[in-house]
């Protein structure tokens, strides 16, 4: 006689009762997860402004958040002139910052980039001028963390081709007096010629443009916004293989670092930063750091 | 007489891959023993050795540095995976209305306490809720301890490991939602709907496909080990990609990968061994040191660190405390279960630190929280090993018979009967989460032509989807051979192959002699089917407490895990002649040496499996 037999649920032998059966949550436990989610609803209700958690900003002048750049226009970061600044990544990201702080305003400053780099901040909360944190400038002020990845990328006049060092070499280079390219372009490429420096970023592609210079680097989003800017006469040609990133820098001892560090954490986040670049410096800059290529420097 | 150019030597500083690697490892390598030493975990060896190595310290590895911190995040990643596939799914399901029960107060006060806490402070409901979730969450450190005393199988041990399932669950869930209100856009419902739709897709993706994915791919691709461990931290990364990609953080993507790999990945298997060592050689000390990296003791010391450490410390330990003091009752445990239970429950670290981390990367929290919890974790992790160094000994160990499925070995004299037996040990083995080892035997004279063999199972195994990682028995007796085995391996189940009845007397043969030396039960697997069409069951009335019940019980049992639901029954009575077996069956039954002697000869393509009474 053939039976069907209904499954076992355990047995016997002293040895523990165990179901055959996959494991499952039985319906308790969605109890604490949807006591969380309602929890999560709290949470979404409440605004997105920074908290103690995150640390404390304190501006030097209450509700306005001062901040120091060098120049004004930059393309792609600070549009506009010094009394009327219209847009860009850094502007935008100060108002964001703002924003996150409680701030009703952004004050801007200008100061010449030596001496911001060299500490000298005069009254400002920040200072958002495409400044790369280096072990000397750190004697001067404190930096936060990176808001951009930034490799030095060289710039140059549409056509012209740089296949390896040796090319590279035998152009004439550009930089920008007090910033850290000249000593890479020293250190990594070692042209031929003397680097000429510049006071402003503005003379550097004027002189690429004019043929003055053959290649000058800088910042990779900034190079990208240059050729960007340029009406297809200038071209990000590559990218030179040394970490660099760009970040706020703060007066020595500023108790605001963690704040912004916290601010910088969520804009990367929450897609913010990504928006900016893209909006202000360009779709490519967002992908450049993939699309541009890398200069060999060591033979 | 030439001078060396000494001068024109260039001796550069060091940098590079190579460099940093060497670093990171050399903390690896030095920092646990020498914290071991000092009588300290461990992990506190790599936070500081991380510290050390940073840009807070020496900076040997420059802040620029995205290697480490993103092998970091692989390594976090592989932390949760593991705490998800090394969960005892079965001991879960035994304790399951304690750990129910305790699970919900261990998580529930912590996190009531840690919102108060951050509520008080003027956090924002975001940060007071990750706060509370990451307080309530705790990390089983304290259980290999606990495990070598031989507690593991103890009730409130059980609960305590159990409960983890609950508290960590419930914690990443808080920090799936309290980071997609952060990082997505919109209004809280459209939120909460982007959360509760990415749960269910994470859950179906984890839960539901990728075990059958990854069943599929061990037994069509993993026939090789590597593929096979591979395969594993596909899985794993797939499941954290599948949650970035819904809003939801990578690690709750790899916990829920862990559960979902729990069953197919036995945690006394060789796959869950290259697993756990690859984790503790590699990817969980990367993690730990890449979080020293974060320490700034400038900040730990802080007045304001210090005293959120300090409100941590009272809301986490102080929760954990209060939820085993709210359970002592109910679930019958003295003074020093509790303890043991606290000192389990106690320490912070895994979802802890990555809840924290998260926090920290999405700008919700600030260096000072991240330190304070880093005090919190290293004060937890301290306290509760003295709290169980010293308590473990008062606890007295439960003897707990292994389940069924726990280790089986299957012993076999003729690979012809690898097949149908791994089939047996594989189903048996799948809801214990356990493992089926292969002892195949040799006369010693022969053993140089079985080794060539053991490949054979190797495949067999791998076949079926499981590594049986086989081994050669050279005795010159099966049943002592088998017996030594059982001593060394502590099967809870041994099938011993006989190809046919004839091959051995049934009564006073290997089988039986195996059963009569060793507690475990035993089943003769006579004869082999290439396909199970059909599972009998051969049924006698006996009376339930009686051996010959308990056998019965046992081969119903085998029965029902081989043959599912389609299981029929051969009521078997005096009247009765003896059963005809077709082709493509496999009877189950209990055997007497009465019966074992009369035992049927299968006919070919058709096999039984004879439960023997146990010693």
């Amino acid at each position: 006689m053939l039976l069907a037999l209904r499954p076992r649920r355990g047995f016997g032998h002293g040895i523990e009762r165990v179901s055959g059966r996959r494991f499952r949550w039985s319906g308790r436990p969605a109890l604490p997860v949807a006591a969380v989610l309602v929890a999560l609803t709290v949470a979404g209700c409440s605004n997105r402004n920074s908290s103690p958690a995150a640390g404390t900003f304190t501006p030097r002048v209450p509700g306005v958040l001062t901040v120091a750049t060098a120049l004004i226009p930059t393309t792609g970061f600070w549009d506009g002139t010094s009394e009327h600044v219209t847009g860009g990544f850094e502007y935008e990201l100060a108002r964001d910052f703002a924003r996150r702080f409680g701030l009703h305003s952004v004050h801007v400053e200008i100061e010449p980039f030596q001496r911001i780099v060299s500490g000298h901040l005069d009254g400002a909360d920040l200072a958002l001028a495409l400044i790369s944190p280096t072990a000397e400038r750190k004697q001067h002020l404190d930096f936060s963390d990176a808001y951009l990845d930034a490799a030095p990328t060289v710039v140059a006049r549409t056509g012209t081709e740089i296949p390896d060092l040796a090319a590279a070499q035998q152009m004439r280079w550009g930089a920008l007096r007090g910033s850290t390219f000249d000593g890479i372009i020293s250190h990594l490429i070692a042209p031929d010629d003397p680097i000429r420096l510049f006071s402003h970023d503005a003379q550097i592609e004027a002189a690429l443009e004019d043929g003055a210079i053959d290649a000058a680097v800088f910042d990779m989003p900034y190079a990208v916004a240059i050729a960007r800017g340029s009406g297809g006469r200038l071209r990000a040609t590559a990218q030179l293989p040394v970490d660099e990133s760009i970040a706020a820098a703060l007066p020595r001892g500023s108790s605001n670092v963690q704040a912004v560090n916290s601010a910088i954490h969520a804009f990367t986040a929450d897609g913010t930063i990504d928006a900016l670049t893209r909006r202000w410096v360009g779709t490519s800059a967002a992908d450049a750091e993939n699309s541009i290529p890398l200069l060999r420097t060591e033979l | 007489m030439s001078v060396l150019p000494l001068a024109a030597l260039s001796v550069k500083s060091p940098a590079g891959p190579a460099w940093e690697f060497l670093v990171l490892f050399l903390v690896v390598l030095i920092g646990p023993p020498l914290l071991e030493k000092a009588r300290l975990p461990g992990i506190v060896g790599l936070l500081i050795g991380g510290y050390l190595i940073g840009s807070n310290g020496l900076g040997a590895i420059g802040a620029g540095n995205t290697t480490i911190p993103e092998l970091g995040q692989v390594g976090l990643l592989y932390l949760m995976f593991v705490a998800g596939v090394e969960l005892d799914l079965a001991l879960l399901r035994v304790h399951r209305r304690a750990v129910l029960s305790f699970g919900v107060v261990t998580f529930t006060i912590p996190m009531a306490l840690g919102v108060i806490v951050g509520i008080s402070m003027s956090w924002s409901v975001a940060a007071a809720l990750l706060l509370g979730s990451l307080l309530a969450s705790h990390t089983l450190l304290s259980y290999p301890a606990v495990r070598d005393a031989g507690l593991a199988s103890h009730p409130a041990v059980a609960t305590a490991v159990g409960a983890t399932v609950i508290t960590d669950t419930a914690s990443l869930v808080v920090l799936a939602a309290v980071s997609g209100t952060q990082v997505s856009g919109g209004s809280p419902s459209s939120i909460a709907l982007q959360i509760l739709v990415g749960l269910a897709v994470l859950t179906v993706f984890s839960l539901v496909l990728l075990p059958r994915l990854v069943r599929f791919a061990f037994r069509h691709l993993g026939t090789g080990r590597i593929v096979r461990y591979v395969l594993a931290v596909t899985s794993l990364l797939a499941a954290a990609t599948v949650a970035q990609v819904m809003g939801i953080e990578g690690i709750v993507g790899a916990f829920f990968a862990g559960i979902g790999l729990n069953r197919l990945v036995p945690n006394e298997g060789p796959l869950m061994e290259r697993i756990d060592f690859f984790g503790s050689a590699v990817f969980v000390p990367v993690f730990l040191v890449s979080v020293g990296m974060l320490l700034k003791p400038s900040v730990m010391v802080e007045p304001e660190t210090l005293k959120l450490a300090g409100l941590f410390i009272l809301a986490s330990c102080g929760g954990k405390l209060l939820a085993v003091l709210a359970s002592k009752r109910s679930l019958r445990m003295n003074r020093s279960e509790a303890l043991l239970v606290l000192g389990l429950t106690m320490p912070q670290a895994a979802a802890t630190l990555a809840a924290t981390i998260v926090g920290y990367d999405i700008g919700l929290f600030d260096q000072s929280v991240v330190n304070a919890v880093l005090v919190l974790i290293l004060i937890s992790i301290v306290a509760a090993t003295l709290l169980v160094q010293h308590t473990k000994s008062a606890v007295s160990p439960v003897r707990r018979e292994d389940a069924l499925g726990k280790r089986i070995l299957v012993a076999l004299q003729d690979t012809a009967q690898a097949p149908i037996g791994f089939a047996i040990g594989a189903k048996v083995a799948a809801p214990d989460g356990g493992v089926v080892r292969a002892l195949l035997y040799s006369f010693r004279a022969n053993a140089a032509i079985m080794e060539q063999r053991l490949s054979e199972l190797h495949r067999d195994g791998f076949a079926l989807g499981i590594d049986v990682d086989p081994a050669l028995l050279v005795h010159t007796s099966l049943a002592e051979g088998v017996i030594d085995a059982a001593a060394a391996e502590q099967p809870s189940l041994v099938l011993v192959g006989q190809r046919s009845a004839a091959a051995h007397p049934t009564l006073g043969g290997p089988g039986e002699a195996v059963a009569a030396a060793i507690s475990a039960p035993v089943a003769i697997l006579l004869g082999d089917v290439e396909r199970i069409e059909e599972v009998v069951l051969v049924r006698r009335d006996h009376a339930p407490d009686s051996n010959d019940g308990q056998v019965a019980a046992i081969a119903a049992e085998l029965a029902r895990r081989v043959g599912g639901r389609g299981i029929t029954v051969y009521q078997l009575d005096s009247s009765r002649s003896r059963p005809d077996v077709a082709p493509g069956q496999l009877w189950i039954a209990s055997a007497d040496s009465g019966q074992l002697n009369a035992a049927p000869e299968p006919p070919a393509g058709a096999a039984m499996l004879l439960v023997l009474q146990p010693n």
